[in-house]
């Protein structure tokens, strides 16, 4: 009897690995293909079969990437207009899902159906007058005029109310009695209790503005300002021969991504594991 | 990919609102007052050419291009000697990373005025750029200049011809042709100076070369411009109102004999395992040329404009064998040829008087015998003028390596009438859409062949009338 329970669990357990593996793979092929693609010569690229495998890596795609498609001056810019609306999106966030959850004052319910009707808009619709705004304003071409019209969104207040809205009311009191101020409470209490839905905006804050490609095409004039995504726009419509060097800006794109998502990952599981075990 | 394809149609949506607005009123355009029905007269407000010479400093003027790397050079080299050669015109030359890129930023610059000065589109765009209601036509300055056009291909100018005025200026254009291995053709018993001319010789040839042990004979890219290339071979219109140049374009007219015969030839060389398709863009948009060097195939066709990277591709590497012929695009027989592909450039409307003129001589500069010879020499391109092919650099290109004439010389064989000017249409992209998907579902998923031009006819038809409802016509 208690042989086959454990006979079966050992079975259920590798059942279970088994359709992690095949989702694994499902999930890194297309990565993995991509950096074998980036070492092959172009002819091999289009092999059939295909090859799996760099048996004479072709490094120098990278190099080409890099200093050819400017890949560098694109990074900067990519990291200077990302973290820019990154931070911008989790203060103004933190700040409004705080006035949402702990707050009074009149029209609060309407304000915050408005707030989540802005999800509703997609950002197509209103790009020719952020352009015309931007214009007006003299930031064509500049960072702001790429950052700023992303610095808040009403989805990040949503994700960081809903996340305040679980902080028990007990504590909230409890600070007031011990004299913290909204700011305190804010910084001291509710910001570390919600770390998972502010690490969550952060991710998402982030891998939004990365990706970004209508708004920094439009909004600036040359590639002084261009942001990565463009620049592997340029690369892709090069040629033939230069097929591998697209894949490798594709890698050093992803790169940045892929640091923040490690790094975050750790954050997102931490603290949901926190709020799991504190109950 | 499914966002560009969404951004496409944002785009079209804002030409739709801009056209309304151009409609309603507001005449804010400082180029001249009778800017917004210059059909006949008035050829000297609408591009005022002598305003350069009022000019006190150099005009600085803005281009924006769609080219890759390879061509950018060639055209930045251009750009300098015209600013090295006089003092009146400064022209910056901007990068916009494609044709797509291009015509979205100038929807989008619409209403903000932040248009350039000059601007290069994919020969698909006249419709759309037409209702923007934005751009000089080319027209007015060749009217009021003076300007001799006897030396163009008539086809050339055709192709950017609406309701008998030329629009932009045609500037480089390529056509498809076909692509093989000497080689191969030489292994399988071929003539290798002899690439088959018609779709039926394609499929013989192909299963010789297959018979080699090639896994297949011909590469098949799956380009919705081949259909609008085989309808233009078979003397056929591919939309209503003469190709939509009297009058603006209401339904497709492609899934007659001709195109039904089209897909039933793509469908037979797929089904008898005598041709590999590969998809016209994204990875493995080259796969067709490359498979030719890994001998996966023996033929392909694809655009004249990828010459010179595919002659360095095969020259590259170890081993190999390959020995590149090209030949005229194959096709269904007929009277008519192959149409003009490739980019024209568009002057802005908004641009001062100066800044007009300042770009008409750069144009004209563009256009001129000497730089379209250099031009092609550098890039592939097919040269615009018939002169230039008597210029020292690109005869001395085609004496060497005649591969690089084929593209020009099937612009010239044929008839020149309104079905090789080819379709000019408004949702020119979401009719290509249509096709690409017809094509892709019935290789794929199987299906009669001509239910499936017939059901992409009626989509195509729909994508038109949609883009025609939105602007009010």
């Amino acid at each position: 009897m208690r042989a086959d329970s454990r006979a079966g669990h050992r079975l259920r357990k590798f059942g279970s690995y088994a359709i992690l593996t095949v989702l694994a793979f499902v999930v890194l092929f297309p990565i993995y293909i991509t950096v074998v693609n980036s070492l092959l010569r172009p002819v091999d690229i289009a092999a059939r079969p295909p090859v799996f495998f760099p048996l004479h890596p072709k490094w120098s795609s990278y190099a080409d990437a890099w200093n050819g498609g400017h890949m560098s001056k694109y990074l900067v810019n990519s990291f200077i207009v990302t973290i820019a609306i990154t931070v911008g999106q989790v203060f103004t966030a933190i700040l409004a899902g705080y006035a949402f959850a702990f707050l009074e004052f009149p029209f609060k319910r309407t304000l915050f159906a408005v707030f989540l009707a802005t999800l509703m808009v997609p950002f197509e619709v209103t790009v020719v007058t952020n352009l015309d705004t931007v214009r007006a304003l003299g930031w064509f071409n500049t960072y702001q005029g790429l950052a700023v019209p992303f610095l808040a969104t009403g989805f990040g207040a949503f994700l960081v109310r809903q996340a305040f809205l679980q902080v028990p009311p007990d504590l909230s009191d409890a600070a007031a009695l011990d004299g913290y101020g909204h700011w305190r409470f804010m910084t001291r209490v509710a910001v570390p209790l919600a770390r998972p839905a502010v690490a969550a905006l952060t991710v998402f804050g982030f891998l939004g503005a990365w990706n970004q490609f209508l708004w920094p095409l439009l909004a600036t004039k040359d590639d002084q300002l261009r942001t990565v995504q463009i620049g592997l726009k340029t690369l892709r419509q090069t040629s033939l021969n230069d097929v591998n060097v697209t894949f490798a800006g594709a890698v050093i794109a992803v790169i940045p991504i892929a640091i923040i998502l490690l790094l975050f990952q750790k954050h997102l599981v931490r603290g949901l594991t926190a709020g799991a075990v504190k109950g | 990919m499914s966002s560009s394809r969404f951004v496409r149609l944002v785009a079209l949506a804002g030409v739709a609102v801009f056209a309304l607005g151009a409609c309603s009123g507001s005449s804010s355009g400082s180029g001249g007052k009778a800017s917004g029905d210059s059909t006949s007269g008035g050829g000297s407000n609408a591009c005022p050419v002598g305003a350069l010479a009022k000019a006190t400093g150099p005009v600085q003027i803005t281009f924006w291009h769609g080219l890759n790397r390879a061509n950018e050079e060639t055209l930045q080299k251009l750009v300098d000697q015209f600013n090295g050669q006089q003092t009146k015109v400064k022209v910056d030359l901007v990068n916009q990373t494609g044709y797509e890129e291009i015509l979205r930023k100038w929807v989008a610059g619409l209403g903000t005025k932040e248009l350039p000065d000059l601007a290069q589109m994919e020969d698909t765009a006249t419709q759309q750029m037409i209702d923007t209601q934005s751009i000089v036509p080319v027209a007015d300055c060749i009217k009021a200049d003076h300007y001799d056009t006897s030396d163009f291909v008539s086809r050339v100018l055709e192709r950017y011809n609406v309701d008998g005025k030329l629009y932009p200026m045609p500037f480089n254009v390529s056509n498809p042709v076909l692509y093989y291995d000497k080689n191969a053709f030489r292994a399988a018993g071929l003539d290798p100076e002899k690439p088959p001319a018609t779709l039926a010789e394609v499929k013989t040839d192909a299963a010789k070369i297959k018979a080699l042990g090639y896994q297949t004979g011909f590469g098949l890219k799956l380009n919705p411009w081949y259909l609008e290339q085989w309808a233009s071979k078979a003397d056929h219109l591919f939309v209503d109102h003469e190709n939509g140049r009297k009058g603006r374009a209401s339904k497709v007219l492609f899934d007659d004999a001709a195109g039904e015969a089209t897909f039933a030839w793509m469908k037979d060389m797929v089904d008898s395992g005598l041709a590999r398709t590969n998809p016209d863009d994204g990875p493995n948009g080259f796969d067709n040329l490359l498979g030719i060097r890994s001998k996966v195939q023996g033929m392909t066709i694809d655009s004249s404009a990828s010459l010179g990277t595919v002659s360095q591709v095969l020259a590259s590497g170890e081993g190999g064998g390959v020995d590149l012929g090209v030949g005229a695009m194959p096709g269904p027989s007929g009277a008519g040829g192959v149409l003009v592909g490739g980019g024209a450039l568009y002057m802005s409307k908004s641009s001062t008087p100066e800044k007009i003129a300042a770009t008409w001589e750069f144009v004209k500069f563009l256009v001129s015998s000497e730089t379209q010879a250099t031009f092609a020499a550098g890039t592939g391109y097919v040269p615009i003028r018939k002169s230039s092919i008597t210029q020292k650099v690109l005869a001395d290109l085609y004496a060497s390596t005649p591969a690089y004439k084929v593209a020009y010389e099937q612009l010239l064989s044929g008839k020149d009438d309104i079905a090789t000017a080819g379709p000019v249409i408004g949702n020119y992209a979401g009719v290509r859409d249509v096709v690409r998907d017809a094509e892709t579902k019935m290789l794929a998923e199987g299906g009669d062949p001509k239910a499936a031009i017939k059901a992409a006819a009626t989509a195509a038809t729909a994508a038109i009338q949609d883009y025609n409802t939105r602007i009010g016509k």
